[in-house]
């Protein structure tokens, strides 16, 4: 072996020391970057051709050719960010389902003083007092207007539901906006990762961004994704391709015939409708196609069983001018209900009586025990208890969402840590190695040194006989 | 566990956000009050509250409907005092007028007395409270009685004989009002046939009848106020009842939705303390690195 091979194998080590710091260096300056995987020079000891040492010359008992440090490499767990994207996916569902639960809770804003239910119980007690002097034009101008009261907060209700739905709706196109974004980045980033791969290098860096995406996108709705043999990744939204080699199949968001005023998501290419079963995008389906629309339904049936059973009462009566036949509650359901205008503009013709006779109010009495009466239309439920079950289920709807959300966000948590955990910076584990590093660095350069003095030795000290 | 410096960093940051978000519940809860805002906090709680909230409005309710229909009662049984009054001092009149000694102008005197004590009682059987006139059964709007000719010659009831019924308990409906033609009966009859019999001098003997006709005009209004002494004594007991209910209500519905002061204040204190402890091991293990121990 000779001394020339020694200094080469010298440079090898000061390159590959120097390299280690400038990794060192990177992974410092990225300590705190999101996404970002710790970078590793691998280092390898070679034989004289630049082959493994291990396999070859060890067995043959003869000193490598140094060290060879041209790979550097990303530290992650494929594994942890399979499943932490899938679980950030279920945590994104429930999140964006509470959020949109808590917020039509505010619809009903109940158990308090101000929410529907003591509306509800005003509207009955208002009742109650016309049956206590059903000839006084007072107790019937505060049942009309407590009537009022009632109808306005329940269209108030509905139309919370209705825009709260709207919005969601709005949510979900921009979604998909969100969606076609990162697709096209993956797709952007597939063909740089693999112009870069295709020279044998790593393009860390731009992994850990693709990583991201994908991380970002699997938050959105539901993904599947595979990389392929030229280091570039196919990703699947539900069943269907969103991004192959440098293609992406582009999300739109479209009317929906069969969900008036809605849309709905669709691949552009195929009109085949978006299906995910988790991620931003379930949640926001989810509440806009279900939880809302059976919370509109409710408060419609609730409002038609109040229009309905106190018209047919109210219709039996008289009013003080002798009129009947009227009805109290106007409208179609929740959106429309209204006290009937011509009580409103003149209370006398509330029909309290059962006789005509001013002071009977029979009619009344009947109208108030409706609030303890099971109806049928409401499941043979009463009307308390009718909007008791839709607040307090409505409740444990947003309660149920709120602990998945927050027991997946423990998960994620837990899971992030364990990838920060391999693939996060510790500093003092890189200023170790840089130590390290530097300390290699000034013993290879010592090892030049060395050999330069040996060849000094060898050419100006050695052959100088007869000098 | 590799503990990295991004991992350190978002455990400190959900640590943190934790203890504050559980003070800030905290701070929530004491400053309104109140356990359960909406349903969401505790479904099972709010569905209960609900409940309780419920009752404590129809008990309220309840309470209304008792005391107007106590103040209904309170009127007609003055009324009836009067009336009860007004006849006793009509029966002395004709007692008086019973003696045979009397001239024919105390006769007249008494007879106009008499003329003077039946309008009054017609005012009296024609009491309103509010806009009712309360003895004419549902008919309301219209005087019990009205009155014919001056001097009087016919007082007709006018009224019906309904009932004003009203909700006083959950199980109960009782009617406050009674009805003219019942308290009153043929009252008014008899005593204009009295006041004609003094006015045309008649005899004692021709006057006799009338005594047990006022009699029983006084036995009518007597039974009247024995009936409505018994239901405005059963109205104040429902009233009783319905404060001890409310009161029970208000306690429940307070252990399901307020906050227990006490228990809040030390929770807040000692979750400050979490947050102080969590601020100083953060504070503490970011200043230590390796870096400080290198030259």
């Amino acid at each position: 072996m000779g001394l020339a091979i020694g200094l080469d194998t010298a440079v090898k080590a000061l390159r590959a020391h120097q390299l280690a710091v400038d990794v060192a260096a990177h992974n410092i300056a990225n300590a705190h970057s999101p996404g970002f995987s710790r970078q590793r020079v691998l280092l390898r000891p070679i034989g004289l051709d630049g082959s493994d040492h291990w396999t070859r010359d060890a067995f043959l008992g003869r000193p490598g050719y140094g060290v060879d440090a041209s790979d550097v490499r990303r530290v992650r767990d494929l594994f942890l960010d399979f499943q932490l994207r899938q679980t950030a996916g279920s945590r994104e569902q429930y999140a964006a389902l509470a959020k949109a639960l808590r917020t039509a809770e505010l619809a009903f804003d109940d158990p308090s003083d101000l929410g529907l239910s003591s509306v509800l119980a005003s509207f009955w007690n208002a009742w109650h007092d016309v049956v206590n002097t059903p000839e006084s034009n007072a107790a019937r101008t505060a049942l009309v207007h407590s009537g009022e009261t009632l109808a306005a907060r329940i269209r108030r209700a509905w139309n919370d539901l209705d825009a709260l739905r709207k919005d969601l709706n709005q949510q979900l196109v921009l979604a998909a906006q969100d969606i076609n974004a990162k697709a096209e980045e993956i797709a952007r980033l597939n063909f740089q990762i693999k112009q870069v791969e295709l020279n044998g290098d790593s393009a860390n860096d731009l992994r850990d961004r693709r990583d991201l995406l994908l991380d970002e996108l699997a938050a959105i709705a539901q993904i599947s994704y595979a990389e392929q043999g030229d280091s570039t990744v196919v990703v699947y939204l539900g069943n269907h391709e969103l991004v192959v080699g440098t293609d992406v199949r582009t999300v739109q968001a479209v009317p929906d015939m069969s969900n008036p005023g809605m849309t709905k998501l669709v691949f552009a290419a195929d009109g085949e409708v978006v299906a995910t079963a988790s991620g931003k995008l379930r949640g926001l389906l989810d509440a806009r196609d279900q939880a809302l629309p059976d919370l509109m339904t409710k408060l419609d049936t609730l409002a038609n069983a109040l229009r309905t059973e106190i018209n047919a009462l109210h219709q039996s009566g008289f009013g003080l001018d002798g009129s009947t036949g009227l009805d109290f509650f106007a409208g179609t359901g929740a959106q429309d209900i209204a006290v009937n205008t011509a009580l409103l503009s003149d209370p006398r013709k509330v029909a309290a009586s059962a006789t005509c006779a001013a002071g009977d109010s029979a009619i009344a009495l009947q109208i108030a025990n409706l609030q303890r009466t099971a109806v049928a239309s409401l499941g043979n439920v009463s009307f308390d208890d009718y909007y008791g079950s839709l607040v307090t289920v409505l409740g444990a709807d947003t309660a149920r969402a709120e602990g998945l959300a927050e027991s997946s966000d423990r998960l994620v948590s837990h899971l992030d840590a364990m990838r920060q955990s391999v693939a996060g910076v510790n500093i003092d584990e890189e200023v170790t190695n840089l130590v390290a590093s530097q300390r290699a660095y000034e013993a290879a350069a010592r090892v030049i040194t060395a050999i330069d003095e040996m060849l000094d030795v060898l050419i100006n000290r050695t052959g100088v006989t007869g000098r | 566990m590799r503990v990295t410096e991004s991992m350190r960093l978002a455990n400190h940051q959900r640590y943190l956000n934790e203890i504050a978000g559980k003070l800030d519940d905290t701070q929530r809860q004491l400053a309104s009050g109140r356990k359960i805002e909406r349903a969401s906090d505790d479904p099972t709680a709010a569905a209960v509250a609900l409940h309780y909230r419920r009752d404590i409005a129809y008990e309220a309710q309840m309470r209304r409907n008792i005391e107007s229909g106590i103040a209904f009662m309170n009127v007609t049984e003055a009324a009836l005092e009067g009336a009860t009054e007004t006849l006793q001092r009509i029966r002395e009149l004709t007692v008086q007028a019973s003696n045979d000694t009397l001239s024919p102008a105390e006769r007249q005197t008494i007879a106009r007395e008499v003329d003077q004590l039946i309008r009054h009682l017609a005012q009296i059987a024609n009491t309103q409270f509010g806009d009712a006139y309360i003895f004419s059964g549902t008919a309301t709007d219209t005087p019990a009685y009205s009155i014919t000719g001056d001097p009087p010659t016919a007082i007709t009831y006018q009224g019906d004989s309904g009932l004003r019924v009203r909700q006083i308990s959950r199980e109960a409906q009782v009617p406050v009002n009674l009805v003219g033609s019942q308290v009153f009966g043929t009252t008014f009859d008899d005593l204009i046939a009295l006041r004609d019999a003094l006015a045309s001098g008649a005899l004692g003997p021709a006057i006799e009848p009338s005594l047990s006709a006022i009699d029983a005009s006084l036995d009518r209004v007597l039974s009247a106020r024995a009936e409505l002494g018994a239901r405005i004594n059963r109205f104040e007991a429902a009233l009783q009842q319905s404060e001890t209910t409310d009161l029970n209500l208000q306690q429940l519905r307070s252990d399901v939705e307020d906050v227990d002061l006490a228990q809040a204040i030390v929770r807040l204190s000692s979750e400050e303390v979490a947050l102080q402890a969590a601020l100083g091991a953060i504070g503490r293990a970011s200043s230590l690195t390796l870096l400080d121990y290198l030259r």
